[in-house]
């Protein structure tokens, strides 16, 4: 079949798909060439997609005392790392108990666990907030970190990735003396890579654009997350376009630069299980 | 002494304690919670012992409750429009990537980069680009002869379709990638017997590859369907429901009631009824599925 695809299709077929991906993502090219520029330049038409003055000032001002940028910033890191942590660790020992050891009760379990996933997490907020308010969580970052560590869809991905993991080997360290919890540090966790690594980005990026959960149980300014900050940022300044714009950039650089380097673990995390949204 | 299979099922229990503990308390529990609270008539947390039993009350206030049938219908709206389109976006940008291409990783990263970006940031500069006097969109369709440009987000009459062209701009990776993935399972022996046959590359498509996808697209098609209906945030951050109430979706109403107007239980009523919508639109396309299959 390669011969029906002679070269100059292949050229202008990829020069119509760039076309296509330039198109794509020139939301983001605008916002940053619009970061860079004088206000009075912003609305100008035909676009200058290079500015013509040149400026930085936009950038200098969002690290200003008057916003809580750079707080909304560290808080986000502290609440994205802790959730990656306790989730990490949480998550695969579960799926390791439900992919490596026997017990009673073990698939009626797990069935159970599935058939919540129907129920998004989004559709019960507010009893949550019921539930944190009781627990006297709320206001706390605790009340974003919480919910995401109990996630189901990990388990059953990685309970699936640890069963591929022939049990020849748990067994021969069992034999030398091992333990299930050394199994699953010494021998299941080194063989899992991709699996976990998978899990850690889109852990990543789920909290870190995670905007309903700091909205709804986050109060106060200064113990808010970025991506509400940033909502709060544009109502207060919603004229100043440059200012909302390089704003935005810093709020979408974490998360691309995590994408540039990582872009194969998102595409075959998906494709592999379809993982849910 | 323990026997090693008493051992195993108490080494079990420690490693899932944690997880069950957590998941009980922040998953379960709530959804069990909903339907308790929805037949009280609870407003603040902190006076939730003033609450008493309404029985069917807040169920029966929905039937004549506009802004919640409003609400609902809005829903449905968003669904109509987002699923075919996110699913027919997606399918086309499959089959465009999946030819013989240069470059094809850079292409599939500039397609797939908006599903990862942050929702906020995104809405800040897409009502920018939509801004009816001054944006590039209507910069460009002015320039282009279009005399009346739409109002986008900022009118009542396209506001709801608006979000919904973001809405596919943004989330169309996972359908875009994981039709990808199914066109890797299409077996080669069944396309070259196609091609052998005399068919062209369109009727191939149609009568080989679209069959050997079809369980693939039916989940994605119930993930669309949940995604569709339980998406908060895009809304909140592009129209806040506005303008008016045209683009107040059902987890927007159910957020307003409960902590705007401080009607917690009827608030669960809501949320009671979107699991009922969510749960009846799985079952209906898995047994459409079965009957398709058959």
């Amino acid at each position: 079949m390669i011969e029906r695809y002679a070269k100059p299709k292949k050229i202008i077929l990829t020069v119509i798909m760039l076309f296509l991906g330039i198109a794509n993502i020139f939301p983001f090219i605008f916002m940053l060439s619009s970061s860079f520029k004088p206000l009075n330049q912003i609305f100008i038409y035909p676009i200058k997609l290079i500015p013509e003055t040149f400026i930085t000032e936009n950038y200098k001002a969002l690290f200003d005392d008057q916003y809580m940028f750079i707080r909304w910033y560290a808080n986000t890191i502290v609440m994205v790392v802790t959730i990656i942590l306790l989730k990490l660790f949480i998550v695969s020992i579960t799926a390791y108990a439900f992919s490596k050891l026997h017990f009673p009760g073990r698939e009626v379990l797990f069935l159970f666990l599935l058939s919540s996933m129907m129920i998004p997490p989004d559709a019960i907020i507010v009893p949550k907030y019921i539930i944190f308010k009781w627990l006297g969580i709320t206001d706390t970052m605790w009340a974003v970190v919480l919910p995401s560590i109990f996630d189901v869809f990990f388990v059953f991905l990685l309970r699936q990735f640890f069963m591929s993991i022939p049990d020849s080997l748990s067994e021969a360290a069992l034999i030398d003396g091992a333990n299930h919890f050394m199994i699953y540090r010494k021998v299941v966790l080194p063989l899992s890579g991709p699996a976990i690594t998978t899990m850690i980005m889109f852990t990543f990026i789920w909290a870190w654009n995670d905007y309903m959960n700091p909205y709804i149980f986050i109060t106060s300014p200064e113990k808010q997350m970025i991506s509400v900050g940033m909502k709060m940022f544009q109502i207060n300044n919603s004229v100043d376009y440059g200012l909302l714009m390089a704003a935005a950039t810093l709020v979408l650089v974490p998360v691309m630069i995590v994408f540039m380097f990582a872009q194969r673990y998102f595409v075959e995390g998906i494709a592999t299980t379809g993982i849910k949204s | 002494m323990l026997s090693r299979k008493q051992r195993e099922m108490y080494t079990a229990f420690a490693f899932i304690a944690p997880y069950l503990i957590g998941y009980l308390l922040f998953h379960f529990f709530p959804i069990f919670l909903s339907f308790i609270i929805s037949v009280t008539d609870v407003r603040y947390i902190s006076r939730i012992g003033d609450a008493s039993f309404v029985g069917l009350r807040n169920y029966l206030e929905l039937f004549s409750d506009t802004e919640f049938t409003n609400s609902v219908k809005n829903s449905l709206l968003f669904s109509i429009m987002y699923v075919p389109g996110v699913m027919l976006v997606g399918l086309v940008l499959a089959v465009l990537i999946n030819k013989k291409l240069y470059a094809r990783n850079l292409l599939r990263g500039m397609l797939f980069m908006p599903y990862v970006s942050n929702m906020v940031a995104v809405s800040v500069v897409w009502s920018l680009l939509m801004d009816p006097t001054g944006g590039v969109i209507n910069n460009v369709l002015r320039s282009i002869g279009i005399d009346n440009p739409p109002m986008w987000l900022m009118s009542t009459k396209t506001s709801l379709v608006s979000v919904v062209i973001i809405a596919v701009w943004q989330g169309v990776g996972l359908q875009f990638v994981t039709f990808l993935a199914a066109f890797q399972n299409v077996p080669t022996e069944l396309k070259e017997a196609a091609y052998i046959d005399g068919t062209n590359g369109f009727q191939n498509f149609i009568h080989v590859t679209l069959p050997c996808i079809r369980s693939q697209t039916f989940l994605l098609m119930i993930t669309s369907v949940i995604t569709s209906l339980k998406n908060y945030t895009i809304v909140q951050v592009l129209t806040e429901g506005g303008p008016g109430t045209s683009t107040t979706i059902l987890p927007l109403n159910i957020v307003n009631t409960a902590f705007t107007s401080f009607r917690m239980g009827y608030a669960c009523a809501q949320t009671v009824v979107m699991f009922v919508i969510v749960m009846a639109i799985t079952v209906l396309q898995w047994s459409g599925r079965k009957r398709f299959e058959d």
